[in-house]
């Protein structure tokens, strides 16, 4: 008798939890599926009230984009400012924050919340000074100043998570082997950072999306030829009207390296995660 | 505040000795990076905060403490100080709520995880600039799928044109787009959490509340707080959605403080000004981080 | 450690200065050739029956500037794009290479205001908004007149008489004649957009009630506007539209515009000094605002937007166009080059069902408001910079090249230039909006109001002072807040004109 009122009961509660799992899914897919269909429509379609959910869909927005619009220049644009900047971050914030987690600073706590708080002055105000220096080395409408750009912020969250992953590892490990003769660059490298990969996935990941999703340093930093997606979707408001059509394809497009990496990197993230700040 | 600790004092080569250990090689170039990046902007900011560039943009005058001065008088910013509140309040409130709920559901199904967690951050990819404009398509009352179906059940409302709705569809979209990073976070400092207190309560027969009360919760307390610091940095800094969608109206009910600064900056290019609201933003930032950081090793 | 720190922040500080002083390379004035007097030749360029063409003085080198590379900061708007897609036709006569940026035009008055306030001369060519770019940067334009006096330079064809005087006002000068800082490039303007066949359903029945023609005309009153527009929303679903008029009236520039026309109709401006439209000056003076008249234009807009369709407070220009080409308005204010768009049966279910005429009249006049803008040149750019610029120039804002730009399926602006409206294809398109020639440039339905639009009698220009991104906020946001229904239009008048007097010391 109690076994089946317990496992009724288990029933009832997971059918409670997959509703609200449904509900959830509804809720943050529904209007990326909208997108993507409004991207395979005609302009008529589009713009039909009531909503049409069956159509005849055609490629002719991509076709167009892709051959006229030169969004595979910007697609490209976007990956090399993207992955370039995350991978300095990556670079830079791991040795940094290895050191930080391991160096016995005195105000290490100080250090660390310095550097997470250069990642809060607002866009607005820090494009002021960063167009004055760029101005002066000439990277105004480079690719490699826009990647400095994304340093600016991505670099601090780098260090600071990758600081927070490497305090929470035990460091006997490395211990043993400086014992063995191993100097301490050797002991980060050959056993801190091993451990660290899944939390170092997850940071890139983040940095990733952030320059990725970047809008207001792309907008003033970059010129027609080395503009990134999000600036060209905003090129899709004109004076005359909004591209609706590219507009719904270019958030097709902007979101699916981003689900290719997210995708393949999938265990890692929500692995990595876990490990940073929860000692 | 961490006290600093005593040490003895080095000779003379000792000190250079100990300037370049390990540590400090690896420390330097992201260090020197960030010094370059962040502190001539910084002092920058100080230095125009007390300039006027309204005349000539290119040579400004000193103006001694006036913009801090306007700051504090400009009803207008009081204004979208109190809309950021609301903004950042609700938008932060709903996604932790939510965040954490989906976290839970997550981690207490079955099966399934994986997938789940693959769709619900798909989100979170979607730039804000083509958020603000999805959000637009949607709501809008002549062809927007959301419209239609608010249609459907009597709602004729213009969603972003009307006072009482504008504010919560700018924040909806905030939410829509980034409670899935809460999600994501908290769910891995849940799927860490030491299996043997929950077992140990499952044999004292807890219910899963008294377990969530109890121990889930104090235990994932840090991670929680750890995405609410990056979220809560990031939503007074961004402004891209709200500027596609209402550009801060009707009536300014969603001028943020972010909008009215990159409105001061760029559309007034009055720098001076700019540079005060700027400091003034990222000094509560810093205040709100420190908070967090506090609650954070409070526990210790 | 302070001491430290000090030291430390002194040498930054030192260091950000000499990195301030330093830079600045001055270009060198390359070999001036010798250069025949008076005579001039035609350029290398297509020429247009019945349009002056393109010359420059004899014995004029079109490829001296070659290798040069401009960069021209734009608007995202029609011509730019149809300039973008012939640009070939420059770079091989002149060996130029042009980079064409286009963007919104907030993005184009930050950058720009970063290039200025840096000193550095990023963009050679620059979309000059009269308002937002010109009226505060006027000094950092080159004056054109001294290129076109210089005898070893093309002359801009047809004279600066061929634009239309009152835009070249507005486009090119700022305080006085003086100097002239740009040449006008395009020159959108708001006029009224309405369905026809709507027009014809209502028009006996509203004859028969009202007495009077409901068909928008150029002798309509704002107040027979708000009755059509009121009996069409009480007969909306019989019509198949949803309402009689929409409006740009989200809180932004739009809403500013759309006020504009209605308030000058009323006899009003924004300030005493009535002659700020034009070519504007750096000192707005004391508003006014609070005059009768002014007062009523408030009352007279917030009591028509309270018929219009609701989605008008969440709409800029691009909404309401998306509106009126859904079918959902039956009338808009709206500018006129939207032409194109309600004419492309890809965007619009209300194709060959549209017509256009001059805004309603208030008790003063009718108030067209003009939104056009011209281009200029860098003063910071090098010596060679600036004359490859004014190649570009003349060739853009020739009248060849707006006609291309008006037949381009890219852009389909409007021209800036008398003697374009005097070419037969154009007239005939304009005369017949039936024919083959108005299919090929849809944005000509609209053009015989605008033209209308364009007279003194009728034009209305914004005033242009360096503080009007300021009075523009300031206006657009009060507007906002009368039409949410949170202060009366009086306390929105007052509100207005005590903000703008504070930041303009009135």
């Amino acid at each position: 008798m109690a076994g089946t009122k317990v496992s009724s009961r288990k029933l009832i509660t997971t059918v409670l939890i997959y509703t609200a799992l449904g509900i959830a899914m509804v809720w943050a897919l529904l209007p990326i599926i909208w997108m993507v269909l409004s991207s395979l429509k005609t302009e008529a379609n589009m713009f039909s009230m009531p909503p049409k959910f069956t159509f005849k869909p055609t490629f002719s927005t991509y076709a167009f984009m892709f051959t006229e619009g030169n969004f595979g220049g910007f697609l490209k644009n976007s990956m090399i400012a993207a992955f370039s900047s995350t991978a300095i971050a990556l670079i830079l914030g791991t040795l940094g924050g290895y050191a930080l987690a391991r160096g016995n600073y005195r105000r290490g706590k100080d250090i660390a919340f310095w550097i997470i708080s250069t990642r809060m002055t607002p866009v607005a105000a820090a494009i002021v000074p960063l167009y004055i220096i760029f101005a002066k080395f000439h990277l105004i409408g480079t690719t490699f100043g826009l990647v400095f750009a994304y340093t600016t912020f991505n670099l601090p969250f780098a260090l600071w998570m990758m600081m927070t992953f490497f305090a929470e590892l035990p460091p006997d490990m490395e211990h043993a082997a400086m014992v063995d003769g191993a100097t301490k660059f050797q002991a980060f490298y050959r056993i801190a950072l091993p451990q660290v990969t899944p939390g170092l996935v997850a940071t890139g990941i983040l940095c990733l999306m952030f320059a990725w999703n970047d809008f207001a340093f792309a907008s003033v930093f970059t010129s027609h030829e080395n503009q990134t997606i999000p600036v060209a979707a905003s090129l899709l408001v004109s004076q005359t009207g909004i591209a609706w059509g590219q507009a719904m394809a270019t958030g097709t497009v902007i979101i699916t390296p981003m689900l290719i990496t997210g995708l393949a990197v999938r265990k890692y993230l929500v692995r990595g995660l876990s490990m940073g700040a929860v000692k | 505040m961490p006290q600093p600790q005593p040490k003895g004092a080095p000779s003379a080569g000792g000190r250079l000795a100990r300037f370049f250990t390990t540590e400090n090689m690896m420390l330097a170039p992201a260090m020197l990076v960030l010094a370059s990046v962040s502190i001539f902007p910084f002092l920058y900011l100080i230095y125009a905060s007390l300039m006027d560039f309204s005349l000539a943009i290119d040579n400004p005058t000193f103006a001694g403490f006036r913009n801090w001065l306007r700051l504090v008088k400009d009803p207008l910013i009081f204004q979208s100080w109190k809309v950021t509140i609301v903004y950042a309040v609700t938008g932060l409130g709903l996604e932790l709520i939510l965040g954490v709920g989906i976290a839970l559901l997550l981690y207490a199904a079955p099966w399934g995880r994986n997938l789940f967690v693959t769709l619900w951050m798909l989100p979170i990819f979607v730039a804000p600039v083509v958020a603000g404009l999805l959000g637009w398509f949607l709501l809008n009352s002549s062809y927007g799928l959301y419209a239609w179906v608010l249609q459907q059940f009597g709602v004729h409302t213009d969603i972003f044109g009307t006072v009482a709705t504008a504010l919560p569809a700018v924040i909806l979209i905030d939410v829509w787009e980034w409670t899935p990073l809460i999600t994501l976070i908290v769910l891995s400092g849940l799927q860490s959490l030491p299996t043997e207190p929950l077992e140990a309560a499952e044999v004292d027969g807890a219910t899963y509340w008294q377990k969530l009360r109890y121990i889930i919760l104090p235990l994932s307390f840090r991670i929680i707080v750890v995405a609410l610091l990056i979220r809560s940095m990031d939503i007074m800094r961004f402004i891209d959605t709200i500027f596609i969608t209402t550009a801060g109206g009707p009536a300014d009910s969603t001028k943020i403080i972010g909008l009215r600064l990159f409105d001061v900056a760029f559309r007034f290019m009055d720098i001076g000004f700019a540079a005060a609201i700027g400091l003034s933003m990222l000094v509560v930032t810093i205040f709100l981080g420190k908070a967090f950081i506090r609650v954070m090793y409070g526990r210790e | 450690m302070k001491k430290k720190l000090f030291a430390i922040l002194s040498c930054l500080v030192i260091l950000t200065l000499v990195l301030a002083g330093c830079g600045g390379e001055k270009a060198k004035d390359t070999a001036k050739e010798p250069a025949a007097q008076g005579k001039l030749v035609d350029g290398p360029f297509k020429k247009v029956e019945g349009l002056p063409a393109i010359q420059a003085p004899e014995g004029f080198d079109w490829k001296q500037f070659a290798g040069v590379e401009l960069n021209v900061i734009s608007e995202n708007t029609p011509p730019s794009s149809a300039i973008a897609a012939n640009i070939k036709e420059f770079e091989e006569a002149t060996g130029i290479k042009v980079n064409i940026q286009q963007m919104d035009l907030g993005t184009l008055v930050q950058k720009v205001g970063l290039d200025f306030g840096a000193g550095s001369s990023k963009y050679h060519v620059i979309y000059a908004d009269p308002y937002q770019v010109l009226a505060k940067y006027s000094s950092k334009f080159v004056d054109l007149n001294e290129l076109e006096k210089d005898p070893t330079l093309p002359k801009i064809p047809g004279g600066l008489e061929d634009f239309i005087q009152s835009q070249l006002e507005i486009d090119g000068y700022m305080g006085s004649k003086d100097k002239l800082y740009a040449l006008p490039y395009d020159c959108p303007t708001m006029v009224l957009a309405y369905r026809t066949d709507v027009m014809a359903k209502i028009k006996e029945n509203f004859l028969k009630e009202k007495g009077f023609d409901p068909t928008p005309n150029p002798n309509m009153t704002w107040e027979q506007y708000y009755q059509v527009a009121e009996y069409i929303n009480k007969h909306a679903a019989e019509l198949g539209v949803k309402y009689g008029t929409g409006h740009q009236a989200k809180q932004y520039d739009s809403l500013m515009c759309d006020f504009s026309n209605i308030l000058n109709a009323y006899g009003a401006d924004y300030f005493e000094n009535r002659d700020l439209g034009g070519i504007g000056a750096a000192n707005p003076g004391k508003t006014a605002l609070t005059t009768p008249e002014a007062i009523q234009a408030f009352e007279f807009y917030n009591k028509l937007l309270k018929i219009a369709h609701p989605g008008s407070k969440s709409w800029d220009w691009n909404g309401l166009a998306e509106a009126f080409a859904a079918g959902e308005v039956a009338m808009a204010p709206e500018w006129h080059e939207f032409a194109s768009m309600f004419e492309n049966p890809e965007k619009s279910k209300v194709a060959g069902k549209v017509a256009w005429t001059t805004l309603p009249k208030g008790p003063k006049r009718s108030a067209n408001i003009f939104g056009g803008t011209g281009i200029g040149i860098n003063a910071n750019a090098s010596e060679k910079e600036k004359k490859a610029a004014w190649l570009f120039l003349v060739w853009a804002t020739s009248p060849q090249t707006q006609l291309m730009i008006l037949e381009s399926p890219v852009g389909g602006a409007t021209p800036s230039r008398n003697s374009v409206y005097n070419v037969a294809s154009v007239k005939k398109a304009m005369e017949d909006p039936t024919s083959e020639e108005a299919k090929k440039m849809p944005n000509l339905t609209s053009m015989k109001a605008t033209l209308e639009a364009w007279k003194a009698e009728n034009a209305y220009g914004r005033p242009k002072v360096p503080q009007w991104p300021q009075i523009d906020t300031i206006v657009f946001t009060e507007l906002s807040k009368m039409l949410a229904g949170q202060q009366d239009p009086k306390t929105t008048a007052e509100s207005i004109s005590k903000q703008v007097d504070a930041l303009t010391g009135n």
